[in-house]
């Protein structure tokens, strides 16, 4: 099991302009695991989420991937750990420039054949996508494919998930989510997502971490949380009926 | 028949006031409200260009090449502090920034006008150094100014483009390489655009100042080409001098975009 720990977090907290916006953090995540952060707007999730690809940093703790501290070697680091955001980044120019966005720093790039560009796409569901086909012409949910096969290129061995589907219609984001689910399954992927979507989480994440107010509130499956009723505790139900009405 | 050059006496510059009076007759016709402002303007050009005159005369005197050098240095340095006070945003550094793109392009630039092109004897006569180093600082600024502001325009704008590049492994360089491309030809589009209308739709300032002065125009015309790609150089070099130092302020030592500082502060 050791050798499988993908992070271990350590009295993780993060401050900004004297705002306290997550305290003391403590947990782990295994290979394999699709692991769901939970809870309401402003609970802490998505700057949790940055810090997995060190994008941001704790104010105070550490944070370890593969056993080794975050920040050991940050490039290499960020292309073991891809991630989706809400909004995908098209970048201007042909869907091939777009996927090769992902390498252009990377010397061998002009050697990146066509064939495998293709194949990163197939992966995606992208199948009658051509790579000379303007990328910002693509439609939303074939732009998040885009991005998602973008970041593959990368061969990552974690993907996290801001919120990726959250501006698709929920057929779409289905879709995607499914598609994810299986690319973790065929890749060995760890996925860690963002959302505050927990029923359509409930489809796919074997553990969730409940936050509120910068605190983990609840940490394990759904149904272990369910019989805690730690959902309405941490205000997530609550909101979901204000929302509706 | 050509005049040697035509000399414009204080009583000719009284006459000039005739301009002034003009306006102030339109201001007052039109109830703009103007008027003092004008007159006190009127007065500050000709007071400080006055004074500036006498300045140089006596600047212009002095032969020591460590004068000439000071005198550029002071007026790099207040070019620096005048392009941090216009700049709307936060950059940290941005005065020595400016310092280092105005003093290199300067070294640079005026180096090889004073000794390859001009081939000025001696190479710190004042009389070349002052104005030609004048143009190229006053220049560097302006475009300078507007680049820093337009990069972080473009920072605002990409910054989730900036944040996917970083997040897929690429160096910060990388990741503002388009934004930083986009501001300095931004900054280059009307130099070029200069070049391209110079002579066809306006005469340069220089230039018609030479002519004036009574220089042959053909002669006139060498010095406004070598200002114009002097100009042109020095926009470029200044341009990217300074970004080279003004996009690694936006990003910390773990290459982490410092997104507190595109938030409008403005």
């Amino acid at each position: 099991m050791k050798n499988d720990l993908i992070f271990q977090l350590t009295n993780v907290s993060l401050e900004v302009n004297n705002l306290s916006i997550l305290r003391e953090i403590n947990f782990k995540v295994y290979k394999g695991e699709f692991l769901a952060l939970i809870g309401a707007s402003g609970a802490g999730k998505s700057s949790l989420l940055r810090m997995f690809n060190a994008l941001s940093s704790p104010t105070k703790g550490q944070i370890t991937f593969r056993n080794q501290d975050i920040d050991t070697d940050i490039q290499s680091l960020r292309m073991n750990v891809g991630i989706l955001f809400q909004n995908p980044v098209v970048f201007a120019g042909s869907v091939k420039e777009n996927l090769l966005a992902a390498g252009r720093w990377k010397q061998n790039i002009a050697q990146t054949l066509d064939h495998e560009l293709i194949h990163s796409l197939e992966q995606v569901g992208l199948n009658n996508i051509e790579l000379k086909q303007n990328a910002k012409d693509l439609s939303g949910g074939e732009q998040q494919r885009l991005a998602l096969a973008r970041t593959l290129i990368n061969h990552p061995q974690v993907l996290l998930l801001d919120e990726p589907t959250s501006n698709l219609d929920p057929k779409l984001a289905r879709s995607i989510m499914d598609l994810i689910n299986k690319l973790r399954l065929e890749l060995q992927l760890t996925v860690i997502a963002v959302s505050h979507d927990h029923l359509l989480m409930r489809r796919y994440a074997e553990r969730v971490i409940l936050l509120s107010q910068g605190l983990i509130v609840g940490d394990g499956s759904f149904e272990v949380l369910d019989r805690e009723q730690a959902l309405e505790k941490a205000g997530l139900l609550e909101s979901e009926i204000t929302d509706e009405t | 028949m050509k005049p040697d050059f035509y000399v414009l006496s204080w009583n000719d510059l009284l006459v000039s006031l005739v301009f002034i009076a003009f306006s102030i007759f339109l201001i007052k016709k039109w109830k703009l409200g103007l008027e003092q402002t004008l007159l006190i303007g009127t007065l500050r050009t000709f007071v400080q260009l006055t004074l500036m005159g006498y300045v140089l005369t006596w600047f212009f005197d002095q032969q020591h090449w460590a004068f000439m050098l000071t005198l550029l240095i002071i007026m790099i340095i207040i070019a620096s502090y005048e392009g941090t006070r216009r700049q709307k945003n936060e950059i940290p550094h941005f005065f020595s920034a400016m310092l280092v793109a105005l003093l290199g392009s300067a070294i640079l630039i005026l180096g090889t006008i004073l000794l390859f092109i001009l081939d000025v004897e001696p190479w710190h006569s004042p009389y070349a150094a002052i104005p030609i180093g004048g143009m190229i600082i006053g220049n560097g600024l302006n475009s300078t100014s507007l680049t820093a502001n337009r990069f972080i325009g473009e920072l605002r704008h990409r910054e989730q483009e900036i944040e996917t590049l970083l997040a897929l492994g690429a160096t910060p360089k990388l990741a503002v390489y388009d934004a930083m491309k986009a501001s300095i030809h931004a900054a280059l589009i009307p130099n070029i655009n200069a070049m391209m209308t110079v002579g066809l739709v306006q005469l340069p300032g220089v230039m018609t100042g030479q002519i004036l002065a009574g220089i042959d125009p053909i002669i006139a015309v060498r010095y406004q080409i070598m200002i114009m790609y002097m100009w042109f150089t020095t926009a470029t070099m200044a341009n990217m001098i300074m970004l080279a130092i003004v996009y690694r302020q936006f990003f910390t030592s773990k290459m982490q975009l410092r997104r507190e500082l595109l938030r409008d502060n403005a």
